[in-house]
């Protein structure tokens, strides 16, 4: 367990923010902005050819060749209930580390496109306000605020972590 | 007696706690502690099993009491007492009895096995709570052991010691079991010799042969995955620049070479690697004769296991997950299959069952065969069994083959009664799925009165397929070319409608069921007339379809690539490979597609 867990209380709303401060990659999708954890991205690669799996839930895109490993892709647009759009060369692909079952695995995570590495202190990190149904508030583990923007911290294993119930 | 205070009640908890101590604070050397210790654990075992037929074998005495001691030695290093008090009985049991003073008989060694049991339980609960695991508690089962072997000891030798070994004419050389039937049953034994002071090493399957030890050096399996999956990838990576448009224009005779060279050391290194990943049956084969040792005890009856071939080498993963079928037909053997005594002298059989176990190659697969001396399947039983369960009518004429067949089904079983051991009819169609789940077969050949013998056959690599890349739309497959009967461009006269809709194929005297890929799977694709594309008759267990394609892109040897848990449960596809432009091609599985086409062909009338 980490040692510096930003525990910071909205009295609003009674969640607390998870978050650990450290480095982050930004990116977009829609108008919004995301961070995951550095420790948890494994690769960045433009936008490739994706084969198509059939009888999965349309934000599965498919899989990739991942140099001799075949990994799974994930549109988070489609997984967070945003419209789908054409890529453009923007459009990227971030390969993540997802905790499951007690093993790892490497999944790919199609984004509009990808930002900075952005180191964020606990000064920064705050707690999730209450959304509506959007995006559904346990994968998400804080805000950060940096330079007047708005960056939601992603639960990746609690986003993505895979389960039998997945594959139905 | 023990010199170990056995303690109280509340003093377990914290000597637990602080074995556990110990091997946390050095997990290098908790690592070797455990692979050590549970290596000579498996190897006690066939010792033993030999010891059984020659107990006053001091070699084979010393061959038993070296490694509990060493065990023994190890876990008080460590500071493990819970293990070493253990290992201290048992050792001073062996002591006893190589040095005489106590004959090692039937219960010596039903405590010796015992103690190998309650050991690894030890053991694997240790290393489990180490990784952080829950495991169960030993701690009674320890002491029960504890008490048993102070108890024998203390009790002195309740078996007589075995008679001088009478000189016997060597046994008549039985007659090889073929598998296509049994030879001639042999002659009634000689008279009440003591079985096994004749020939304990055709017997026991070469558990003394294995004095000459090959060089060996452990390494960590997950090591060895890296490694074959990094070969995997340079394989991949080699092939894509061999392919590369721009390399082959630019390619003079040079490069050419040391391409061709390139790939041939490529080819070379993976044959290696996989190579790498196999381990003898032996190890399965020997627990095989242990379970039927203690079935027979169970049953009353003494079942003789041969084994042969048991040096042919599987995939690590293969042999793993063989494990369980195999114990099923060993099982079904000893219960079914295997005769009491009683029936055995009616039917001039030697008052022993024999089962034999062997490995060997043919073809392009690896064969184990599991074969009884047994009463053979009960075929008409069988067959009342699958009218009762509406799996057949009455008048269907079957051949005896056919019949046999239906053990696979689920739910099927014929014991009149359900045994604690088998016949809970959840067996056969079990073992099956799980050959099937590693490309292989199972196959029966039963002779009533004779025996039977199951035959599994494996495709000697799980890695590396043979497929047939196909093309439907923008997507690429794959399928296994020995899922694949024939390919054909289909004439407009071939292809019958129903509905309205091209549904089935005329494929010389058989009509098949037609369909197109991408609708089966569910995925798009622009019509086109049947007769303007390819069909590829596939085949799963008798059962033919006719798939259309929009085209046939060539063989190709892919590395197979699981697509994870997330894809588990996509019907038709198995996994996927990596295609020669690096993309990946997903494999199709013929039984899941078939199964497809059953489930939606269900409207056609």
């Amino acid at each position: 367990m980490s040692l510096a867990t930003a525990r910071t209380d909205d009295p609003a709303t009674g969640t607390t923010a998870r978050a650990t401060p450290g480095k982050y990659l930004t990116f977009s999708l829609a108008s919004e902005e995301y961070g995951v954890s550095v420790l948890k991205v494994r690769e960045i690669m433009k936008m490739m050819d994706i084969t198509v799996v059939p009888q999965v839930p349309s934000h599965v895109r498919g899989v990739i060749n991942l140099r001799g490993k075949v990994i799974a892709v994930v549109d988070l647009r489609l997984k967070f209930g945003f419209e789908a759009k054409e890529e453009t060369d923007e459009t990227a692909i971030v390969v993540v580390e997802i905790a499951v079952d007690g093993g790892t695995i490497l999944t790919g995570l199609v984004v509009d496109s990808v930002s900075d590495v952005l180191n964020i202190v606990s000064d920064e990190i705050e707690a999730t306000p209450a959304f509506g149904d959007r995006v559904k508030t346990d994968y998400i583990s804080g805000m950060a605020k940096v330079k007047g923007r708005v960056k939601i911290l992603l639960d990746l294993d609690r986003a993505i972590g895979w389960d039998a119930r997945m594959s139905a | 007696m023990s010199e170990w205070d056995h303690g109280t009640a509340g003093s377990d908890a914290t000597s637990d706690d602080a074995e556990l101590c110990m091997l946390q604070a050095d997990p290098e050397l908790a690592g070797m502690f455990f692979t050590e210790a549970l290596d000579h654990l498996g190897s006690i075992e066939n010792i033993v099993l030999a010891l059984e037929s020659a107990p006053t074998d001091v070699r084979l005495l010393n061959d038993v009491f070296r490694p509990f001691h060493t065990i023994k030695g190890n876990a008080g290093a460590l500071g493990i007492t819970s293990v070493q008090e253990a290992a201290h009985e048992v050792e001073s049991l062996l002591d006893l009895g190589r040095s005489g003073k106590h004959v090692i008989g039937p219960a010596e060694i039903d405590v010796i096995l015992k103690a190998v049991d309650v050991l690894t339980e030890m053991i694997g609960g240790l290393k489990r709570r180490v990784d952080g695991q829950a495991a169960p508690d030993s701690t009674d089962d320890r002491r029960a052991l504890i008490a048993e072997v102070e108890r024998i000891i203390a009790g002195g030798s309740t078996a007589a010691p075995p008679p001088p070994p009478v000189s016997v004419a060597p046994r008549e050389p039985e007659p090889e079991m073929s598998f296509a039937g049994f030879g001639p049953v042999p002659a009634p034994e000689p008279a009440a010799v003591h079985p096994g002071a004749s020939a304990p090493d055709a017997r026991i399957g070469g558990a003394k042969s294995d004095a000459v030890k090959v060089d060996t050096v452990k390494v960590d399996t997950r090591k060895l995955d890296n490694l074959v999956d990094m070969v995997g990838e340079l394989v991949i990576v080699q092939a894509m620049i061999n392919e590369d448009p721009t390399l082959r224009r630019a390619c003079d005779e040079r490069l050419g070479r040391n391409l061709n060279q390139l790939k041939r050391i490529t080819t070379d290194l993976q044959r290696n690697a996989l190579a790498m990943r196999m381990v003898p049956v032996r190890q399965t084969f020997q627990k095989m004769q242990r379970l039927a040792r203690d079935l027979g005890k169970k049953s009353g009856k003494t079942v003789d296991v041969e084994l042969s071939g048991e040096e042919t080498e599987l995939d690590r993963q293969v042999v793993e997950d063989i494990n369980d079928p195999l114990m099923h037909m060993v099982r079904n053997s000893c219960d079914h299959g295997i005769e009491d005594a009683e029936a055995r002298a009616r039917a001039g059989k030697p008052a022993q069952g024999r089962l034999k176990l062997s490995a060997y190659h043919h073809g392009g697969s690896i064969v184990i065969a599991v074969a009884d001396d047994g009463g053979g399947l009960p075929t008409e039983k069988i067959r009342g069994k699958a009218i009762a369960q509406g799996l057949i009518g009455e008048g269907d004429p079957l051949s005896d083959n056919e019949i046999h067949q239906l053990i696979f089904r689920p739910g099927f079983s014929t014991a009149d009664t359900v045994t604690e051991i088998s016949g809970r009819g959840v067996g056969m169609d079990v073992v099956r799925g799980n050959i099937e789940a590693l490309r292989g077969k199972v196959e029966i050949r039963s002779v009533a009165g004779r025996g039977t013998t199951f035959l599994i056959k494996l495709p000697l690599t799980l890695a590396v397929l043979d497929g047939l890349v196909l093309r439907a739309g923008d997507e690429r497959f794959v399928i296994p070319i020995f899922a694949v009967c024939e390919s054909l461009r289909p004439k407009p006269e071939q292809v019958h409608e129903v509905q309205g809709r091209p549904q089935m194929i005329q494929v010389r005297n058989s009509l098949l069921p037609l369909v197109s890929l991408a609708e089966l799977l569910g995925i798009g694709e622009v019509p086109a007339p049947a007769h303007e594309r390819t069909a590829v008759v596939i085949e799963d267990d008798g059962q033919r379809i006719a798939v259309l394609v929009d085209d046939l892109l060539g063989k190709q040897e892919v590395v197979i690539k699981s697509l994870g848990l997330a894809f588990a449960g996509v019907r038709g596809i198995a996994g996927g490979a990596i295609l020669g432009d690096g993309r990946v091609g997903l494999i199709l599985d013929a039984a899941g597609l078939v199964e497809l086409v059953s489930n939606t062909s269900a409207c056609v009338a």
